[in-house]
């Protein structure tokens, strides 16, 4: 931590800030749009692919180990300090964003745009064994049952082969990785884009 | 005038979220109970996800789920079993549900943004204290920012070509936000901040702990033994 300098620290909020701001006017919208127990799968894709953005536009301005988990350490803080009250879901989808891409981002060594598009898909994905692991924790292990046995007595009662139901959760997972790539990607030209209207101050790695 | 130091509270929330996680049938019963009480006491803002539909709909479904479930055969959808241990089942699932959520409503609740960069500060992260003071100061003026800067966009008509008006949108958003936090830093550098330096912060003097703390300790030991001890 003593190799970051006060605008690096500076950055970090701001950019937590951004992440911060979606995900309590946007998640706000979103809840109303998509109201628990409804719909959680797009509001999910949404709030996480704006967010993995921003946090990855945040690390092409301060090149350092573990700022891509201090900004999401950051939004996770504000969003506990929201008036909407601590809540363990987002919040823990938040902490699990930020160190997956921080592993990415990290393991590649320079930042590189491909780091960036893997980050942000693997980050978006968290949000598919997120539910379930949210959900193992909050009701138990019986839970892990109910799926399993909905899952097949559900392709009975439709008539349809349980690979199916394979089909169906490969699909949203897809979903979840272009959509995190298509973050990532996004993320890399923003900050170049913001760097040239800045005239500076980054040292990512050229394409 | 909280009874406990934010490190009481967060020591609330690790030993409410532990005994959750491990504790079964009328362990966790008793915690949800211990847990109300210690709302009630100490932390009254905590007990608002009480007060939310939504809160009790996720509850309910758990409850709903027992007579579907028999803890010998599994998911029955067919035949459900409305007897006690089908009920059992579904009401620890809304038990456990119900003890997580308090414990971490009720400990993290209580903590300021005070007493967040102050517990930073004790824990010699000084940087991220201060880091979290700027955004939480920033998120108004963020939200203003971010309105002007569409506004700007809507009044030239640069929503008839979305794309385009999107990508401006961001890239003008980052570009003044990172300017704004020029300014930050200037301030900041001209008052002769350093994040990474003690000098700034008396660990002695900030997120101190209470008398109180000692008690909330021992209370905390103690419930904890006598509930594991239920199983």
């Amino acid at each position: 931590m003593s190799s970051y300098e006060l605008r690096d620290w500076v950055t970090i909020g701001l950019f937590g800030a951004l992440w911060g701001v979606v995900e309590t006017t946007l998640g706000s919208y979103l809840n109303v749009i998509f109201p628990s127990f409804t719909n959680t799968f797009f509001k999910g894709v949404i709030l996480a692919g704006i967010g993995v953005a921003i946090a990855l536009t945040g690390r092409f301005f301060v090149q350092k180990r573990g700022s891509l988990v201090l900004i999401g350490v950051i939004t996770a803080l504000l969003k506990l300090l929201s008036p909407a009250g601590a809540k363990i879901g987002p919040v823990v989808a938040i902490f699990m964003e930020s160190v997956i891409m921080e592993l990415v981002v990290s393991l590649a060594g320079d930042p590189r745009r491909w780091t960036f598009v893997l980050g942000g898909a693997l980050a978006v994905a968290w949000n598919f064994p997120h539910k379930f692991l949210m959900m193992g924790l909050m009701y138990g292990r019986n839970v892990a049952q109910v799926y399993r046995t909905l899952v097949e007595n559900g392709s009975q009662m439709l008539g349809l082969d349980a690979s199916f139901a394979l089909v169906i959760l490969a699909v949203l997972l897809g979903v979840r990785l272009i959509v995190g790539g298509i973050s990532g990607w996004s993320a890399w030209a923003l900050g170049g884009a913001v760097a040239r209207r800045l005239g500076q101050r980054t040292q990512a790695v050229p394409e | 005038m909280k009874r406990f130091s934010a490190l009481g509270y967060l020591l609330f929330t690790v030993w409410g979220v532990a005994l959750a996680l491990i504790g079964r049938g009328w362990q966790l019963a008793a915690l949800v109970i211990l847990e109300f009480a210690f709302g009630l006491a100490w932390s009254r803002e905590g007990l608002r996800p009480l007060r939310r539909l939504r809160f009790w709909t996720f509850i309910a479904i758990a409850l709903a789920l027992g007579p579907f479930l028999t803890p010998t055969s599994g998911l029955a959808l067919d035949r459900p079993s409305f007897d006690w241990s089908g009920l059992s089942v579904g009401l620890e699932m809304a038990a456990r549900a119900l003890s997580l959520t308090l414990a971490f409503s009720l400990g993290l609740s209580a903590l300021s943004l005070s007493d967040l960069v102050a517990l930073f500060d004790r824990l010699h992260l000084p940087g991220l204290g201060f880091a979290l003071g700027v955004a939480m100061n920033l998120l108004k003026s963020l939200e203003s920012m971010a309105r002007v800067t569409f506004e700007t966009i809507k009044l030239r008509g640069g929503l008839r070509r979305p794309l385009v008006a999107l990508r401006l949108f961001l890239v003008t958003l980052v570009t003044n936000t990172l300017r704004y936090g020029d300014q930050i830093v200037d301030v900041a550098a001209m008052r002769a901040f350093d994040p990474n330096s003690d000098r700034f912060s008396d660990p002695e003097a900030i997120g101190r702990s209470r008398p109180a703390d000692a008690g909330l300790v021992l209370g905390l030991l103690l419930s904890g033994v006598l509930l594991l001890a239920l199983g």
